[in-house]
């Protein structure tokens, strides 16, 4: 088959070529968070926690967005990674901060792989539900090993050795935290983003369009969608990792439906299934938060359902769809 | 004579008291152009899904040449040669033409979990999905969306993407339904367009379609073969032209 395609045929053939390469504004968001550490000097521990669920979100996209499985439980691995960081530092003396995420993203990567084998041969409501289970048995776990994990208290005052030996947390001024956190989520973000545009992550998108039509083309479904949840997994077990380091204390928030829901609402906001709608949708989602919270202390979640209900109704694929769509428009305008 | 391409042997399925299928005795020579007709309900696609490993069968097995497979998963009949359409479209709607196609051959290559190199540098990948769309004429739509695509061009897709699995076997669940009767040369002609190698088994309502196809017709009737045989044998069948054919069977 060496005829010469038409135009565009030949159209075609360039764009699927060249879908994984990097795009003019990609190094945009990277650029931005690297200006609010030195233009806000003040809200970086804000920031820090901005980009932790940034991390978690990315992790959510890849099997939201990418594989189609809908959780709803997803901050069973943030809290399991949150734990583990934070039991080993508190009863093993483990408090140096990379082995620490390493073994936060091995013990999430392991529940995710064990419950993934038994939950992913369920799906739809039956899967949430599971997966909502899974996470309150997890919370539940937390909240009754008290001699492990601090009960409802959770484990505050933990300290944590300096990045490298040389980088030390300071807990008044979150510069180095904000600096590793970022570091640690552009390394897992170049990871997910070869994902998906390898033959892997299209085949998960494959499964997300059609599961009928990918098991007739003789892919191994189960086996790419457990081995998919139990990498996001032990992504979302990093940045739990990440939020016990960087605060120097884990409790019961890292799990839980609160949270669970809101890296959800984070994704549908900024959009699932394309990367940068886990960072639009966080920065979104918590500014408002932030903002909403200090102008109407008691009504701030009225603003946030508003807002969302907008999404839903307005804009199907997020923010990052409308984004798109405006520069659809533009382009036509253009033409 | 050497092992058939694929075979049944007493192949029967039931959902609890319903019998879909019962003792199905079924040979499919290499290189075969055999119809699989029968009224509604007959059980038509059921026995499709039998063959592909979609259902397990309650009793009897199935054969690729003279290899038992009945206990194999789909994935794995796939990799032995088994492909098939579907009766109800069934593509990556949100996809281009090109990438549905190229996910179909990357699994068949065996790349397709491969995590650590983009999609896009498989050159072997693409530049074979892109002659599959040749093939059936649909080049110039490789690069919109499906569900940019009429009814009748999605059909052709479907065949695409088994074509990509290099069959050694092709189920064609009613590659015409759907389609104006207009568009529907285009289908017959791709499909008088495959190679003689492949071993293709077409359901079919369309009679004329299927007497212009088929060298050997099977009739399925509650989910049991009635007859068998030759075109001009199945038109001139007295129970076959009460049960199914009625007056279609002048078309014969």
């Amino acid at each position: 088959m060496s005829a010469v395609p038409g135009a565009a045929g030949a159209a075609a053939v360039a764009a699927i070529r060249a879908r994984h390469r990097l795009r003019w504004w990609e190094p945009l968001p990277w650029l931005a968070a690297i200006a609010v550490f030195f233009t806000f000097p003040n809200h970086l521990a804000f920031g820090t926690q901005l980009l932790v669920m940034v991390l978690f979100a990315l992790s959510l996209d890849l099997v939201l967005g990418y594989a189609g499985i809908v959780t709803l439980g997803h901050a069973a691995f943030f809290g399991a990674g949150a734990y583990t960081v934070g039991m080993l530092a508190a009863h093993a003396g483990w408090n140096e901060p990379l082995s620490g995420l390493v073994a936060a993203a091995v013990v999430a990567g392991l529940i995710g792989l064990v419950s993934g084998l038994v939950l992913l041969r369920t799906h739809g409501l039956t899967l949430l539900m599971l997966t909502l289970c899974t996470m309150a048995l997890i919370e539940e776990g937390a909240n009754m090993g008290s001699a492990w994990t601090g009960g409802f208290d959770g484990m505050p005052g933990l300290s944590f050795k300096a990045v490298f030996g040389v980088f030390a947390f300071d807990p008044l001024y979150f510069r180095v935290q904000y600096l590793y956190t970022l570091a640690v989520l552009l390394g897992v973000f170049v990871f997910v983003r070869m994902l998906v545009y390898s033959s892997f992550g299209r085949s998960l998108t494959g499964i997300r369009e059609n599961l009928l039509r990918m098991h007739a083309v003789g892919a191994p479904v189960r086996r790419r969608q457990v081995v998919a949840y139990a990498i996001s997994a032990a992504l979302a077990g990093i940045a739990g990792g990440l939020f016990t380091q960087t605060n120097a204390y884990v409790n019961l928030s890292t799990l839980g439906l609160d949270r669970a829901a809101g890296v959800l609402i984070i994704l549908i906001l900024g959009g699932y299934g394309r990367l940068y709608g886990a960072i639009v949708g966080a920065v979104v989602y918590l500014m408002l938060e932030h903002t909403l919270a200090r102008a109407y202390p008691t009504a701030w979640q009225l603003g946030l359902g508003i807002t969302l209900m907008a999404v839903a109704l307005f804009a199907r694929n997020g923010l990052i769809g409308l984004g798109d769509k405006f520069a659809r428009w533009l382009a036509r305008r253009r033409a | 004579m050497s092992a058939p391409l694929l075979e049944t042997r007493g192949l029967a399925r039931n959902f609890g008291a319903l019998v879909v299928a019962r003792d199905i005795d079924f040979r499919l020579e290499p290189g075969a152009r055999h119809a699989l007709i029968g009224p509604n309900g007959a059980g038509k696609t059921t026995f499709v899904n039998l063959l592909t490993g979609a259902l397990a069968p309650s009793a009897g097995s199935v054969l690729l040449e003279g290899t038992d497979v009945t206990r194999l998963p789909q994935a794995a009949r796939v990799k032995r040669g088994i492909a098939r359409t579907f009766q109800i479209n069934q593509l990556f709607r949100g996809l281009p033409v090109l990438q549905n196609v190229a996910i179909a051959v990357a699994e068949r290559r065996g790349v397709g979990g491969r995590m650590f190199r983009p999609a896009g540098l498989r050159r072997d990948v693409i530049d074979e999905a892109m002659g599959l769309l040749e093939r059936m004429k649909l080049a110039d739509e490789a690069g919109r969306t499906i569900s940019e695509l009429p009814y009748g061009r999605q059909r052709l897709v479907e065949l695409a993407i088994a074509l990509g699995l290099g069959p050694r076997v092709l189920l064609l669940d009613e590659p015409a339904a759907g389609v104006p009767s207009a568009e529907t040369h285009v289908i017959l002609d791709a499909i008088d367009a495959l190679s003689p190698e492949i071993g293709v088994l077409i359901i079919e309502h369309d009679m004329d379609l299927v007497f212009r196809f088929a060298k050997k017709i099977t009739v399925l009737v509650q989910g049991a073969i009635l007859a068998e045989g030759p075109p001009e044998e199945i038109a001139a069948h007295p129970e076959v032209r009460a049960v199914y054919l009625g007056t279609e069977a002048a078309h014969g």
